[in-house]
């Protein structure tokens, strides 16, 4: 977890308007680029759709989903550009064992390969699906979307978002959630009214614009509270259940074992006397 | 003759069973071989769509429940003081001990840095119910291999370390029944995380609370297994009226683990309960054969005090737990639209090979090793005139000794 608090309003965000997708996927190619990840050998056809690669992968941290719809009688495409949303409070850096994932307060989420010691908890726990595994290695570690952290850090915006045309808007979270409600506003039947993004996991740091309602096009429905609070909730218990067990074992034991210690003390006493009769008693029994 | 031809021809005598065992281990140990020059991608069935399968199923979620019963019974023998139960626990504490050894030995086999392991005790995440529980296994392993070592110095007569472990024995039993039910209830924890995943049968908030009292009948039930097996086949005395007294035990734990499940099921659970009909039918299954039928039956005089009635409840209260864990972490985290998940050839090796390893190691432990002749008032704790090299004056430790050469 990040040990600084990060303040939500100023992180850097994404903010995708899907409806201004064309599908040209620059996004892809860049990210490729300024990530050096390999090429996958692709076909067509391979995924649900036109899209390619057929999905996420080690080598492949983002990509366009091809949706097929139907309008006015004409075959159209809509869009959705998949990547990690770098949630406000991630699921992976709350369960990650080492804490190789950290929320920055510059907004992406980023993970440190240095600490990683590939448990895939984080796979687990990730409510898009994000992180993915090397599994092509011996020694495998997790990879995933930076946020370009790299570049945003020097005052740069992220590969993708640069090499956009259209579609990808990129600032402070509260400065994309203002813009996004304005968009909504302004032209209510082109957009399905919803973001998302604002609340889904508790909020998060890549924001969506759509015309179709969010399911038809891939989205996954996610819950509204943010993810760590779910297993926060039983942990924050553990100190005091440990002490409670503890204690409670104690008291009990010292009460079960009193009645045979009250009666090797007298046995005790009456040794002096007849050193022999007490021989089973003289079993020790705890403290 | 040379030491390698001892051990060889130690071996020679052992039993044909032993000898499987001992090719199984093998096996595995090959299996999980391939795995670190191959990588886990080839060897294994995972992908991203099921980071976690088999080895994290079985050899992890599955076997720590099954290793309860060490702390379960010290618990009831030392702390709630029924001291007859006694030459129970030793056994328990072996099996124990072993168990989760070898679940160390699963999880390093998972990770895909293993070798960096120790990485969970320098950079603490508390918020991460894996930190919670790695820390809390290496930390209840060493008590169990504490509390091992006591049949290990009578064996071998070390009188000094004998009076230790019996001073610490107490605090070592305290201490492993609070952090087995951290850990034990942490497991649970694991799977709150997957909140649009898990499937609303087994998702709810008191998931921690019901794998913690799933553990403790799972311990209880594995020692009414294990007494039964050792009497069965390794010639040890009939323990069943000692065994009886835990059968009474039973049915009290599982009643309240079905209200408190039921409870949490129907009240705490979101989302649609009967719309998979195949994850429906593994829960009933679960709740019929693990919880219902071993309930009413030692509910009865007469199957608690029946050997055989007592060994089958046993194994389906056994059987119960597998199946609930495998149906969090593994049934009921697959989705509708998604392929199946089946372990591939080289992951069910290593997990047999797991298996198969503990009873071995059982079995030998407890040929060459004081583990049913336990007998405290026997034992003699005072420090004689020479303290090394005695024979410790130990019958048993006699007898052994001689079966060994």
């Amino acid at each position: 977890m990040s040990s600084t608090p990060v303040n939500f309003e100023t992180t850097k965000s994404f903010l995708i308007d899907t409806t201004k997708c064309t599908g040209c996927r620059g996004c892809q190619v860049a990210c490729k680029q300024w990530n050096q990840l390999k090429a996958e050998n692709t076909k067509f056809f391979s995924g649900e759709g036109y899209q390619n690669p057929p999905l996420m992968s080690e080598f492949t941290f983002t990509r366009v989903k091809f949706k097929d719809y139907q309008k006015n009688g004409q075959n159209e495409f809509a869009f959705y550009k998949e990547m990690c949303m770098h949630c406000n409070e991630p699921a992976c850096a709350s369960v990650c064992p080492v804490g190789a994932f950290k929320k920055t307060a510059e907004g992406p989420v980023v993970y440190d390969a240095g600490r990683c010691i590939g448990c895939r908890f984080c796979m687990i726990a990730c409510p898009f699906a994000v992180p993915k595994y090397e599994w092509s290695k011996a020694f495998p570690l997790v990879r995933k979307c930076t946020g370009c952290y790299s570049r945003v850090k020097e005052g740069l915006q992220p590969a993708c978002a640069t090499a956009c045309p259209t579609a990808i808007t990129y600032g402070s979270r509260g400065d994309m959630l203002k813009e996004a409600e304005k968009r909504l506003k302004n032209r209510p039947t082109r957009y399905h009214q919803a973001i998302y993004g604002k609340e889904e996991a508790g909020g998060t740091s890549v924001l969506y614009l759509t015309h179709q309602p969010l399911d038809e096009l891939g989205f996954k429905p996610v819950t509204k509270r943010a993810l760590p609070s779910y297993t926060w909730q039983a942990l924050r218990l553990v100190p005091g259940i440990f002490l409670t067990v503890g204690g409670g074992l104690s008291l009990l034991s010292w009460f079960t074992h009193r009645t045979e210690r009250i009666r090797r003390e007298e046995a005790f006493k009456n040794s002096k006397v007849q050193p022999e009769t007490t021989e089973s008693e003289t079993k020790e029994e705890g403290k | 003759m040379t030491a390698a031809k001892l051990i060889i021809n130690e071996i020679k005598g052992y039993h044909r069973f032993l000898k499987f065992m001992i090719a199984m281990v093998v096996l595995g140990a090959l299996a999980s071989l391939v795995r670190f020059i191959f990588g886990l991608g080839v060897t294994t069935n995972l992908n991203d769509v099921y980071p976690w399968g088999l080895w994290i199923s079985f050899d992890v979620v599955t076997a720590v429940p099954l290793a309860a019963g060490a702390f379960t019974l010290g618990a009831i023998v030392h702390c709630f003081h029924i001291k007859k139960l006694e030459p129970l626990v030793r056994p328990a504490i072996v099996t124990g001990f072993l168990g989760y050894s070898l679940v160390s030995v699963g999880l390093l086999l998972d990770l895909g840095q293993p070798q960096r392991a120790w990485h969970t005790m320098v950079y603490w995440n508390v918020h991460s119910p894996m930190f919670e529980v790695s820390m809390c296994i290496m930390a209840y392993t060493t008590v169990l291999f504490l509390e091992f070592l006591s049949p290990v110095c009578e064996k071998f007569g070390y009188h000094v370390p004998l009076r230790v472990l019996r001073w610490l024995e107490m605090p070592l039993v305290i201490g492993a029944a609070s952090i087995s039910t951290l850990h034990q209830s942490s497991l649970g924890t694991f799977f709150l995380i997957a909140v649009d995943k898990l499937h609303a049968l087994w998702y709810n908030p008191l998931l921690p609370l019901l794998f913690w009292l799933s553990a403790i009948f799972t311990g209880i039930s594995i020692i009414i297994l294990e007494a039964t097996m050792v009497h069965r086949f390794m010639g040890q005395p009939d323990e069943s009226e000692l065994l009886e007294v835990l059968t009474k035990i039973l049915p009290w734990i599982l009643g309240v683990y079905l209200i408190v499940k039921m409870a949490a099921t129907t009240l705490l659970s979101h989302g649609p309960l009967f719309d998979r009909p195949s994850l429906l039918s593994l829960f009933v299954a679960e709740v019929v054969i693990g919880l219902l039928v071993p309930m009413f039956m030692f509910m009865k005089k007469t199957c608690r005090e029946d050997q055989r009635m007592q060994l089958r409840g046993a194994s389906l209260v056994i059987f119960g737990v597998v199946l609930n864990r495998f149906n969090v972490s593994m049934f009921g985290m697959e989705q509708a639209d998604q392929a199946i998940y089946y372990p591939s050839i080289i992951e069910s090796l290593v997990t047999l090979g797991i298996i198969a390893a503990h009873i071995l190691f059982f079995v030998l432990l407890a040929k060459y090793f004081p583990i049913f002749e336990h007998h405290p008032e026997t034992v003699d704790y005072s420090i004689p005139d020479h303290v090394h090299g005695t024979n410790a004056g130990h019958d048993h430790a006699a007898v052994s000794n001689r079966a060994a050469n």
